[in-house]
C-alpha cells in the first residue's frame, strides 16, 4: 500500500526542492569550486599554504570555534532561565534574544566596537587591566558571540520546554543529588540539541564578516579573518586567489560540520529518540 | 513501613486540594486511595513522597516525622502514571540508575549492582529486554520497568500514580493482578492512587475515598462496597438506581439500589413494584443489562439479571413489566450529597 501524505504529489514536491536547493546552493556552491579548479592543484595548493592565507584562516576558525564553544554555555544558561524560572521582563528577554539576527551586522559591529574601544563605555575599565578587546582576536570572539548567539538558545530552549518534570521527579524519588538530577537526566537529553546549537553557532559565525571588519582592525597575520582576505583578493582582481581560499573554507567547514553530526549520531547510540506517548 | 498523615491541609491559590487530612496506613499494607480527578488523591501520595509540601499537619514514618524531609532522603518508591522513564538510558541502566547514584560508601559494587538489576528484570519478567531504549518497549512493559526501577533501592514505602491509568484495558488488568501478587509475595507497604473502582475493589487491602479534599470513607473493600457512609460512597463504587418515596410522616427520603439489586417480575406481587417498559437490552456474557424506564415517574432504571432469568422472564425490548429493588439503602436527606 501507497503511503498517503498531506501533501500530494511526491515527484512534484520532491522535484522542487531539488531544483530550489541547486538554484540557491549547489549551483553558487560549485562556482566556487569550478571557478578554483582552473587553477590547478599546484597553484591552489600554493595559495592555501601561504603565510597570509594559513593566518587568517587560523584565526577564522579558532574564533569561531571559541564563540561557539562560549555560546554552548551561556546560550544554555539563558535557555534555561527562561524556561525554569518566572520572572517579570520574562517575555521582553526571550523577544530580545532574537535580536542579533535582526540587527545589520555592521551597526553590531560599530557599537560593539565603540563600547569595546580602549575609550569606550566598557572598554575603558577593561584597559587598566591589561585586556584590550577592539583591534584583537579577543574583539572578533566577542563579535561573533554576539552574532551567533541566538542559535543555542532556540536549539535548546524547545527541549527543555518539552523536558517531562516527572523524570526528574522520579530520579529524585531514586535518591539522586540534584547535581546527579542534571548531569545524569537533565543533560544527556539535552545534547543532541547543544550539539546542534553548536554547529548552527559555529558555521554561521565562520562566515560572519559584517561586524567583523569593523572590530578586528584587519590586521594580516594578526586580525585579518578568512571571508575579509577573499574579499581583499577579489578587490585586487585575483579572482582566483579569492576562490580558492573560499573553496578551501568550504571543505574544511564540511568536514567540521561532518564530524560534529557523526558525533551526535555517535553519542545518541543511533537509538531511536522519541518516546511515544508522553 | 507504616505512614500516618496527620491534620495534613494544601491549598493552590483559592483551590482547596485537601482539608484536614488524616490517615493511618499500617506496615505492609496495599492500600488504594480512591475519588474522581481533582479529588486530591495525586496530591496527597505526592506530599507523602515529599515532591509536594503540604501548607500545615505533619507526615509521619514509622513513628517519626518526616515532614521536612526531602524526597532524596525518604526512601520512598515512585511510580509515575507515564512511567517517568530516563528515554536515553537503556531498561537495564534505567534499573540500575538509583544505586549508581548512591554515595561512594553506599554504593554497591558494580557487579552487585548487575545481579540485583537482573533479579528485578527477572521479577518483572522482562530478562531478555534489558538492552532495549524504553521508546521500544510497550506501555506495559514500561510500567514494570518503572515499578522495577522503584524497587531497585529497596524503598520502604511504594507510591503508585495512577500506576495502570495509560494502559488498555486488558493489560491493565493483567498487571494489577500481577502487582496483587508481587505484594502479596513483598509485603511492601504501598499506596497507589486510581480513579476506578474496580481497580481498587480489586486489588487493595484498604480503600481510602476521597472527594473534594475530604475523606469520605475508610475501609476494606467489602466494608465500604456493602456499607457505604454516605450517597457519594454509594454512588462513586458502582451504578446505583434512585427510587425517590414519600413514607408516613410526609419527608422525601430516597432509596439507592444496585442494578443486580433490582428485580424485574411480568405481573404484579404484593410489596413496591412499579410498572415500567424495557428500552434496552445488552445480553452478552452471563450477566445481561436492562435499561428500563418507570412509567409513573419516566426515571430510568438499570438492572442486572442472570442469562437464566432473563431467558425464563423471555424478556424484550419494548415490553413492559413490574420492578422493585430486592435490596437497596436508605440515606437521611442531610447527608444528601450527590
Amino acid at each position: 500500500m501507497k503511503k498517503k501524505n498531506v501533501i500530494p504529489g511526491f515527484g512534484i514536491t520532491f522535484g522542487f526542492s531539488m531544483l530550489y536547493l541547486s538554484l540557491l546552493v549547489l549551483i553558487p556552491v560549485s562556482m566556487v569550486f569550478f571557478n578554483s579548479s582552473s587553477l590547478g592543484f599546484e597553484k591552489l595548493w600554493e595559495i592555501a599554504s601561504s603565510p597570509r592565507v594559513l593566518s587568517s584562516l587560523k584565526v577564522s576558525f579558532t574564533t569561531a570555534f571559541a564563540a561557539a564553544l562560549i555560546n554552548v554555555f551561556f546560550g544554555f544558561l539563558v535557555a534555561w532561565v527562561i524556561e525554569r524560572y518566572s520572572f517579570p521582563g520574562k517575555k521582553i528577554m526571550d523577544g530580545l534574544i532574537d535580536l542579533p539576527f535582526a540587527l545589520p551586522t555592521a551597526v553590531a559591529g560599530i557599537s560593539l566596537t565603540t563600547l569595546y574601544a580602549p575609550n569606550g563605555w566598557i572598554g575603558r575599565f577593561l584597559e587598566p587591566l591589561g585586556i584590550t578587546v577592539s583591534y584583537t582576536p579577543l574583539g572578533i570572539v566577542v563579535a561573533l558571540i554576539f552574532i551567533s548567539f541566538p542559535f543555542v538558545v532556540r536549539t535548546v530552549q524547545p527541549v527543555l520546554q518539552n523536558f517531562d518534570k516527572e523524570v526528574e521527579e522520579a530520579a529524585s524519588c531514586l535518591g539522586a543529588t540534584k547535581l546527579q538530577i542534571f548531569r545524569k537526566v537533565i543533560l544527556p537529553e539535552m545534547f543532541p540539541a547543544i550539539i546542534t546549537g553548536f554547529a548552527l553557532a559555529f558555521s554561521r559565525a565562520l562566515g560572519e564578516y559584517g561586524s567583523v571588519v569593523f572590530i578586528s582592525g584587519n590586521m594580516p597575520f594578526k586580525t585579518e579573518i578568512a571571508p575579509l582576505l577573499i574579499r581583499t583578493k577579489l578587490e585586487q582582481y585575483d579572482y582566483a586567489g579569492g576562490t580558492a581560499v573560499a573553496a578551501i573554507m568550504l571543505v574544511m567547514s564540511f568536514l567540521i560540520l561532518f564530524s560534529i553530526n557523526y558525533f551526535q549520531w555517535k553519542v545518541s547510540g543511533g537509538k531511536i529518540k522519541r518516546v511515544g506517548g508522553r | 513501613m507504616s505512614i500516618e498523615i496527620i491534620n495534613i491541609t494544601k491549598n493552590f491559590e483559592a483551590f482547596k486540594a485537601l482539608s484536614e487530612i488524616n490517615l493511618k496506613i499500617e506496615t505492609g499494607e496495599l492500600v488504594a486511595l480512591l475519588g474522581p480527578s481533582g479529588s486530591g488523591k495525586t496530591t496527597l501520595l505526592r506530599i507523602i513522597a515529599g515532591l509536594e509540601s503540604s501548607d500545615t499537619g505533619s507526615v509521619i514514618f514509622d513513628g517519626e516525622d518526616h515532614t521536612g524531609t526531602s524526597t532524596q532522603d525518604r526512601k520512598v518508591g515512585f511510580v509515575f502514571q507515564h512511567y517517568a522513564l530516563f528515554k536515553h538510558m537503556t531498561v537495564f541502566e534505567n534499573i540500575a540508575f538509583g544505586l549508581k547514584v548512591r554515595p561512594r560508601k553506599f554504593r554497591p559494587s558494580k557487579e552487585v549492582i548487575r545481579q540485583k538489576t537482573h533479579e528485578l528484570l527477572s521479577l518483572v519478567k522482562m530478562e531478555e529486554l534489558s538492552n532495549r531504549y524504553p521508546a521500544q518497549l510497550s506501555g506495559g512493559q514500561r510500567q514494570r520497568i518503572a515499578l522495577a526501577r522503584a524497587l531497585a533501592v529497596e524503598p520502604k514505602v511504594l507510591l503508585l500514580d495512577e500506576p495502570f491509568g495509560a494502559l488498555d484495558a486488558k493489560v491493565r488488568k493483567d498487571l494489577r493482578r500481577w502487582l496483587r501478587k508481587l505484594h502479596d509475595e513483598y509485603p511492601i507497604t504501598s499506596v497507589f492512587v486510581t480513579h476506578d473502582q474496580e481497580e481498587a475493589l480489586d486489588v487493595a487491602d484498604r480503600i481510602v475515598i476521597l472527594n473534594q479534599g475530604k475523606i469520605e470513607q475508610i475501609g476494606t473493600p467489602e466494608e465500604v462496597y456493602d456499607n457505604p457512609a454516605n450517597p457519594f460512597v454509594y454512588n462513586f463504587l458502582g451504578n446505583v438506581n434512585l427510587f425517590h418515596r414519600r413514607v408516613e410522616d410526609g419527608k422525601n427520603i430516597i432509596n439507592y439500589s444496585r442494578p443486580h439489586d433490582i428485580e424485574i417480575r411480568l405481573e404484579e406481587d404484593e410489596g413496591e413494584f412499579t410498572l415500567a417498559e424495557i428500552l434496552f437490552i445488552r445480553a452478552i456474557g452471563p450477566i445481561v443489562n436492562i435499561e428500563l424506564k418507570r412509567l409513573d415517574t419516566g426515571d430510568f432504571i438499570e438492572a442486572e439479571i442472570s442469562r437464566e432469568v432473563f431467558k425464563d422472564l423471555g424478556l424484550a425490548e419494548r415490553k413492559k413489566v413490574f420492578v422493585r429493588p430486592r435490596d437497596f439503602r436508605v440515606f437521611t436527606p442531610d447527608d444528601y450529597a450527590i
